[in-house]
């Protein structure tokens, strides 16, 4: 087996993967790399044993043992980086995740991630609501430029009485539909409750 | 507001004053929007727009208590909404860019002063939480001089693995000065591209008040952050 061409399947796993959708977490390859960098190491440490006991300056001497090093070395950083690639985009995902979705992470998306990629989204959410309390403005609304305030929708949940933040009450029935202020109904829209109807 | 506050000449000062701050927000909203970096967050500015949006939001409750003509009503509500949502985007294209080189902004102290106080500490938490997660999930298991977040291993560059924004990324812009002098081509900055056969065009750039130009962002980045040009 060729070096690092299993760390290029995670990187491709990125690359392929359709923008803004996240795969199951490899968690095989991933580990799998992961052994192979801690072999690459063993072997780049054995290397410098050889030439220290043949009495060789490490630094200076440019024999096959040296470029062997080299090697190991490449291949070591150049697994590093796909991994990290692989979990930074990951990760980049989630916290677009977090603007549309907020501190929820939705089930079908929860099983593709790993132990501390869940720990990472349910974080860094709290920090952007923290940080959405400490300028007491709520960031997750208005994602598009208004064009009227009000807006025709149709109800897809049965959600029954809610009180909307405009302090009116309306009853959500599943399929009615309302003509609400589009600050009352945005939350409802992203969550995938109700839908805009457009003329 | 310190990027365009220090205008020099009065008719600078004329012309900043006719403008309202929605306005004054509209054009940050914009430069803040094209640039490929984070610019100076217009602190006063912010402050202001807030104490309007409030004042707005008192007003159209009134009329509405006081049963006024619900179109004029709506008028009032609708200018009400187009305010924040200028103020939430703005706030909300600033994030996502800390989000996005929190490492490269968090380490580089003139991009760290440009940050609100809420923003200050929110790259701390950012930097904190995703280090943690990468160092879990991989750092940790590398052997420990590849273990770096920031660069490859010991002997690399030392921030070769973190992500900066790309600032020969090209822009369009307008200015209602005359600018000379601009080099649109220099490799002089420290950071070789790699072609080391560029050279600098002869004749520096020139830009003619209210003209359109294409160009890239590092060759006017000065002028930006001056507030000397407008980014469309």
């Amino acid at each position: 087996m060729m070096y690092g061409t299993k760390a290029i399947q995670l990187v491709k796993e990125i690359a392929n993967g359709e923008k803004g959708q996240l795969t199951p977490f490899s968690s095989d390859v991933f580990s799998e790399v992961i052994a192979e960098c801690s072999q690459h190491f063993a072997d780049l440490r054995s290397l410098i044993r050889k030439m220290q006991e043949a009495g060789l300056d490490v630094e200076t001497s440019k024999n096959e043992d040296h470029y062997g090093q080299l090697i190991h070395h490449l291949s070591l950083v150049r697994n590093k980086r796909c991994l990290m690639a692989y979990m930074y985009n990951r990760a980049e995902i989630l916290r677009n995740l977090v603007w549309k979705v907020g501190s929820e992470i939705p089930e079908e998306i929860q099983e593709k991630l790993s132990h501390s990629e869940k720990e990472y989204f349910k974080k860094h959410s709290e920090a952007l609501k923290s940080y959405m309390s400490r300028v007491v403005l709520e960031l997750a609304v208005d994602m598009v430029p208004p064009k009227d305030p009000y807006i025709k929708v149709r109800v897809l949940d049965d959600m029954g009485e809610v009180e909307l933040p405009s302090d009116n009450t309306a009853n959500f029935a599943r399929h009615s539909m309302h003509f609400l202020k589009r600050t009352d109904a945005e939350k409802y829209i992203s969550l995938g409750k109700m839908e805009e109807l457009t003329s | 507001m310190a990027s365009a506050s220090d205008l020099g000449s009065t008719d600078d000062y004329e012309a900043l004053m006719s403008m309202t701050d929605v306005e004054l927000l509209k054009s940050a909203w914009r430069q803040e929007k094209a640039a490929p970096e984070i610019l100076q967050f217009e602190s006063r500015l912010i402050k202001r727009v807030r104490e309007q949006i409030q004042l707005m939001e008192e007003t159209v409750e009134e009329f509405t208590e006081s049963g006024f003509d619900p179109l004029t009503v709506s008028l009032y509500q609708m200018d009400l909404d187009r305010t924040q949502f200028l103020l939430r985007s703005y706030l909300r294209i600033r994030l996502q860019k800390i989000e996005k080189y929190m490492f490269h902004i968090f380490a580089t102290a003139e991009l760290l002063t440009r940050l609100s106080k809420e923003e200050k500490w929110f790259i701390e938490r950012c930097c904190v939480d995703l280090q943690t997660h990468l160092e879990k999930s991989v750092l940790s298991q590398l052997p420990y001089t590849y273990q770096s977040i920031f660069q490859q291993s010991v002997i690399n560059d030392e921030t070769d693995m973190v992500a900066k924004p790309q600032l020969d990324t090209f822009i369009v812009c307008k200015t209602k000065y005359y600018l000379g002098h601009i080099q649109l081509e220099d490799n002089a900055d420290g950071e070789p591209d790699g072609s080391g056969s560029q050279k600098p065009l002869e004749e520096p750039f020139e830009m003619e008040p209210n003209v359109l130009y294409f160009v890239r962002y590092k060759a006017v980045k000065k002028f930006v952050e001056e507030g000397k040009i407008d980014l469309y």
